[in-house]
This record gives structure tokens, sequence and C-alpha cells, in this order.
């Protein structure tokens, strides 16, 4: 079960991050291609750049320590990931009929460190709007979390995404695309 | 003073009829404010679970009806219900959610303070008072209780009317869902832990209730999420329980036909399980679960308990307890097209921990906002609000088996699992509760 996991959402005791300006640059550029894919709606790509064993958290408290012994808004692995955008792309999705559109930014993006297990750990601040059906659904605004993943490729993977929502113990609507 | 509006009980009593309804239950205000007074004014609604309060001073904000309310331990262990009003200007006393007030209330307006039971205790400079009719002994100066508060195994519900039956009287028959909610405890006690969701519906409360027995629409409203879960299956050569749980809506119309459904007095009911409880003996939380309770209990009365397969269970005007994944979504009208739903997570008292990380995870999957499940079931619940705004048609059907319902011990049980008795009993309940609220309409 996915609760089970000994999957480590800790970001305490990172070691400082040696990043050229260049390098620094690329971690930015890697966030903000991902926030692409997901304005665009296109997940396929964007499913592609997790680790094998990367897991997608939005808690439900301020602060939450663990997914494990709290309910979160999301706690999903790839198998999850890819049902949910089964259920985005298929034809008799009533509540995405219209479609969600997205427009999100990012900012505030700052190296913390590395962790242990080699790790890197990226903060940034974004704000997303919500549309569907019309009327702006709704306005969504956080802190994101990012552990990143080197590949053997040299390209960063998604390996930790934690997201933070300013509003995570409010009444909320239904949240249907990934934040 | 009680003037019966007899006009208004037969104008109410019209719009219900043994198999459909008129729309105007769903949309019209006024009748919302009459629900408010003659269905949340006179039932009784659940508060929250005397758990969330577990020390002196405690408290938890909820809502009967459109009545903001208090939750609070006092110090000899009882829990009470209060108005949350402050006598003096009206201020709420507390803000939304849990905290702890400590050893008495404080209004943070004038600084009026009340006992952890309402009753006034103090306001400042007090010879402003002399000559005055104000008395700390009247009831006017103190925080107003609920008429009645009664507690059913930690499930504390409240009344805001003094007279009509007791609480397990109410209940009936649906008592048995708490009952065996709390069976499944090694020691018979569960809490609230991990957490609770609040989902909002831009719907009427009463298709949240409808629904929950409605197993005509699984296969239709939730076929993106059961087709994506089952593809994914069929790729992982496997089900495992995550997917399992948004599987279930995709099974063919004869397995909800053999289902039965329940019907109690009061709108209550439930509906058999659709995950299969032999499952005791096959998946290893449910393995270890069962042998806790054997411990206890004995393996006949543990395979009872586990046996009793309930998938959703209505208490009417409070809300859908799930036994076998251990959740309470609690129903909250905000308007006559809003909705709150709040989810409670229970954790069994002595059963393995893995029994309360399996409740979070289906929490997680199924009731979350983000929920692969709910949205389909959210937005066809939006469209019967806005589609019944057209001049389409006044009323809405409910004859699917209308006219077959058996008698059964305490209430009513279908000969079809497809039947819409559920509906037809909530809205037996819903007439007879706001025709008796205008015949004694106080005047």
């Amino acid at each position: 079960m996915l609760l089970d996991l000994a999957f480590d959402v800790s970001t305490a005791n990172l070691r400082p991050a040696e990043l050229p300006l260049e390098a620094q640059r690329g971690v930015e550029q890697f966030l903000f291609l991902e926030a692409r894919l997901l304005d665009e709606r296109r997940f396929a790509e964007w499913l592609s750049l997790w680790s094998l064993d990367g897991m997608y958290w939005i808690p439900r408290e301020h602060g939450q320590a663990s997914p494990y012994d709290h309910i979160s808004l999301a706690w999903e692995d790839a198998m999850l990931r890819e049902v949910r955008v089964g259920r985005l792309l298929h034809a008799r999705n009533w509540s995405q009929l219209p479609p969600t559109r997205t427009a999100r930014l990012i900012g505030n993006v700052m190296i913390d460190g590395e962790t242990a297990a080699g790790d890197l750990v990226v903060h940034s601040s974004f704000q997303l709007s919500e549309w569907r059906n019309n009327e702006v659904q709704q306005h969504l605004a956080g802190a994101c979390t990012h552990k990143l993943r080197r590949a053997a490729s040299g390209a960063w993977q998604l390996h930790m995404k934690r997201i933070d929502l300013v509003n995570c113990d409010a009444r909320l609507p239904n949240i249907e695309v990934f934040v | 003073m009680s003037t019966p509006d007899v006009e208004l009980a037969t104008e109410l009593a019209s719009l219900v009829r043994a198999d459909s309804v008129h729309k105007r239950v769903y949309t019209d205000p006024a009748l919302f404010a009459l629900e408010m007074k003659y269905i949340y004014g006179r039932a009784w609604v659940y508060v929250g679970h005397d758990s969330q309060v577990p020390a002196t001073g405690d408290y938890h904000t909820s809502l009967i009806g459109d009545q903001e309310v208090i939750m609070v331990r006092a110090a000899d262990n009882q829990v009470h219900v209060l108005y949350n009003r402050c006598p003096h200007k009206g201020a709420k006393v507390v803000p939304e959610g849990d905290g702890s007030t400590g050893k008495f209330f404080r209004c943070p307006y004038h600084a009026w303070t009340f006992k952890l039971d309402g009753a006034h205790l103090g306001a400042p400079m007090r010879a402003g008072f002399e000559g005055t009719c104000f008395d700390p002994k009247h009831p006017d100066f103190s925080m107003r209780r609920l008429a009645r508060v009664e507690s059913y195994r930690g499930f504390v519900f409240a009344n805001q009317a003094a007279d009509g039956p007791d609480l397990q009287a109410f209940l009936g028959g649906v008592k048995s869902s708490i009952d065996n909610l709390c069976d499944r405890s090694p020691l018979g006690e569960v809490e609230v832990a991990g957490g609770v969701f609040r989902v909002m519906q831009r719907s009427n409360w009463k298709v949240f209730y409808e629904n929950l027995h409605d197993t005509m629409h699984a296969r239709v409203t939730h076929e993106s999420s059961f087709t994506a879960a089952r593809e994914k299956a069929a790729q992982l050569g496997e089900m495992p329980f995550e997917l399992l749980i948004q599987d279930g809506n995709g099974e063919p119309y004869e397995f909800w036909e053999k289902l039965e459904l329940r019907a109690y007095d009061n709108g209550h009911g439930y509906m058999a399980g659709i995950f299969n409880p032999a499952a005791a003996d096959r998946d290893p939380v449910s393995r270890d679960h069962l042998a806790a309770l054997t411990k206890v209990h004995g393996e006949e009365t543990a395979r009872e308990i586990m046996g009793m397969n309930r998938h959703n269970t209505v208490i009417y005007g409070s809300g859908s307890p799930h036994t076998v994944f251990q959740q309470f979504r609690v129903i909250r009208p905000i308007a006559v097209d809003r909705t709150l739903v709040e989810i409670q997570v229970f954790r069994l008292k002595g059963a393995p921990d893995a029994v309360f990380r399996r409740a979070m995870l289906y929490a997680n999957i199924v009731n979350s906002p983000s929920s692969n499940v709910m949205p389909d079931d959210v937005e066809v619940y939006a469209r019967c609000q806005q589609g019944n705004l057209a001049n389409g048609g006044d009323w809405i059907s409910m004859h699917r088996y209308a006219g077959t319902d058996l008698a059964a011990p305490g209430g009513r049980v279908s000969v079809n699992g497809t039947s819409e008795l559920p509906m037809r009993n909530q809205f037996a309940a819903w007439k007879q509760f706001m025709v008796a609220g205008a015949e004694q309409e106080v005047g």
C-alpha cells in the first residue's frame, strides 16, 4: 500500500549544493518546463519527467511532516499519476467537459541543498489560476519543494514534488489536474 | 404559541409523491430556509465525535443546519453543545475549527466569560449593571445550550427541539452501522484521527444523500475513473487496493441488482458492501485485523463483525458513515445550491496500524478534493442543480421498482439493488418533517 512506503519526504540535514550559475539556470528552466507541460496538458511528457519511484504530494495540513500518519490532498506514485492522466484524457470524463485550463507562474526559485541520497532540494513559489465551465474555478497559491535527481543521461528528474497550498486545510472544490 | 400553517403544510405535502418529487425541493431558497427549521431544527444531527475534544476545555465547531455550534468537553467529562454566540452583542465566542478554551469561554469583544456548559461566569465592571435587569442567573445572559445532546458510542448528536424521540429511537435500525464501525475495534472504541477533508459541492444537499445509494449511476458517471484504473491494472497484471477501490464502480448492472438496500424511518438506510468481505482471508491487513478481533471475541464473533459488509450508510441529516473503511462523510447544507462535505477518518482503537493506514489511503484516493472518483459525481450534482432551473419539466422520477418494497425488521428492503427505494424513503421522511413543521409552526 502507498502508505507503507519507505519513501523519504524529509528535507532536513541538507548539505550545501555547489552549483555553478549555469547549472542553477538549468534547474530553473527545468521547473519552468514542468509548469509549461502541465499548463499545456502535455501529460505524457510530464509523466516522463519522473524518476521510477518518485512521489507527488499535496499535504492536507500546514507543515505536515509525514504522509504516513495523516491524510493528504494527494499522495501519488507513478501508478496513480498515470491513472489520473488516464481519467483526464478519457472521452467520458464528465467533469472535464470542458477541460480545466491552467496558467501558472513559478518564482522565488532557491536551491536549498542536497540530500544524503544526492538529490537536489529546490524551493519555489507558485500562483495557479484554474478555469473551466464559464467561471474561474479557483486560484491556488503556495510553495513547492522539489527533490530533483540526476538521471544517467545527466537530465534532471522529478523525484519528489511537495506542494504546500496556502489553503490546504480550507473547504475546497475538486482539484482535478496536477498542481 | 403555535399556529398550524395548514396552507403551507398542504403545499409542502404536494411536492412529494410516492414515486416522484417536485424539482422545487432542490432549487427554491424559501424551501431551503424551511428545511433549516423543520428538518435541521427538529432532527438529531451529528455534531462530532467525542474523541475530537479529548481534554477539558477542548472544543470543536460544527454546523447544525444553518446554526454554528460548539462541541466542548467540561471538567466533569460531559460533552456540551452550545450555540456559538455571546449573549452580550452576539459575537461568535470561538473561531471556526478545533482548539482549547481553557477552563472557561471568554468572549473576545468585552470579556464576558462563561463556564464550559455555557452558564454565565462573569462580566467586567459589575457595578455598571446595578439597578438594571441584568441577571447572571437568567438564561438570557448565558451561552445557550442546544435543547438536547446525546451521545451514542462516542458519536455526539444534538437536537434543537426539546420534544420528539430520543437519539436511539430516531436512529432506529441504522444504529447497527455505528455499532459495527465501533465493534471493528478490538476495544469497541474508535477515534477521529489523521485529519479531515472539506469539499464544497455546487448542489443541493439532498442530491448527495440520494446518490449514496444510487447504484444505477456508478458505471455511467464513473466511467472515466474505473476505466483508467482497469487499464492500469491490466497493464500491471494485478489489482492493488489503490485501483480496486476505483474499479468497483465499473461492475455490470447484474452486480448492483443483487445488492440489498435497507431503508429505515427518518430517511436512514444502508447499502450492502461492494468490496468482498472474504478478503478477510486474502489480504494481509484484513487477516491481521481478524486475528486481533479473534483474540478478544473468539473467531465466530470476529468473523461476524468483519462479515457485516456495508457500503454507504445514510444517517439522514447527518451524513454517511462507511463502516468497512472507517470514514464518515458529514453532510452540511450551506445554501440551496451549496453543500459542504466533511470527511472524517477513524482509527479503530487496538486494531493493527495497517488498518488505519488503509482507512487513510481510502480517504486519500476516494474522498480527497483531488480524488479521481468524486469530481464526476460533483459535476453531475451541479448539472442537476442547473438543469432543474430549466423549464423542461417539473418532476423528478423515483419510479424504479416503486411499489415493490418489502417489509423488513424495523424498516423496508429492496427487491432489487437498483431500486430507488432509498430516495423514496428519504423523501417520505422529508415530507414528514416538513409537513409536521408547518403544522406546528410557531406563530
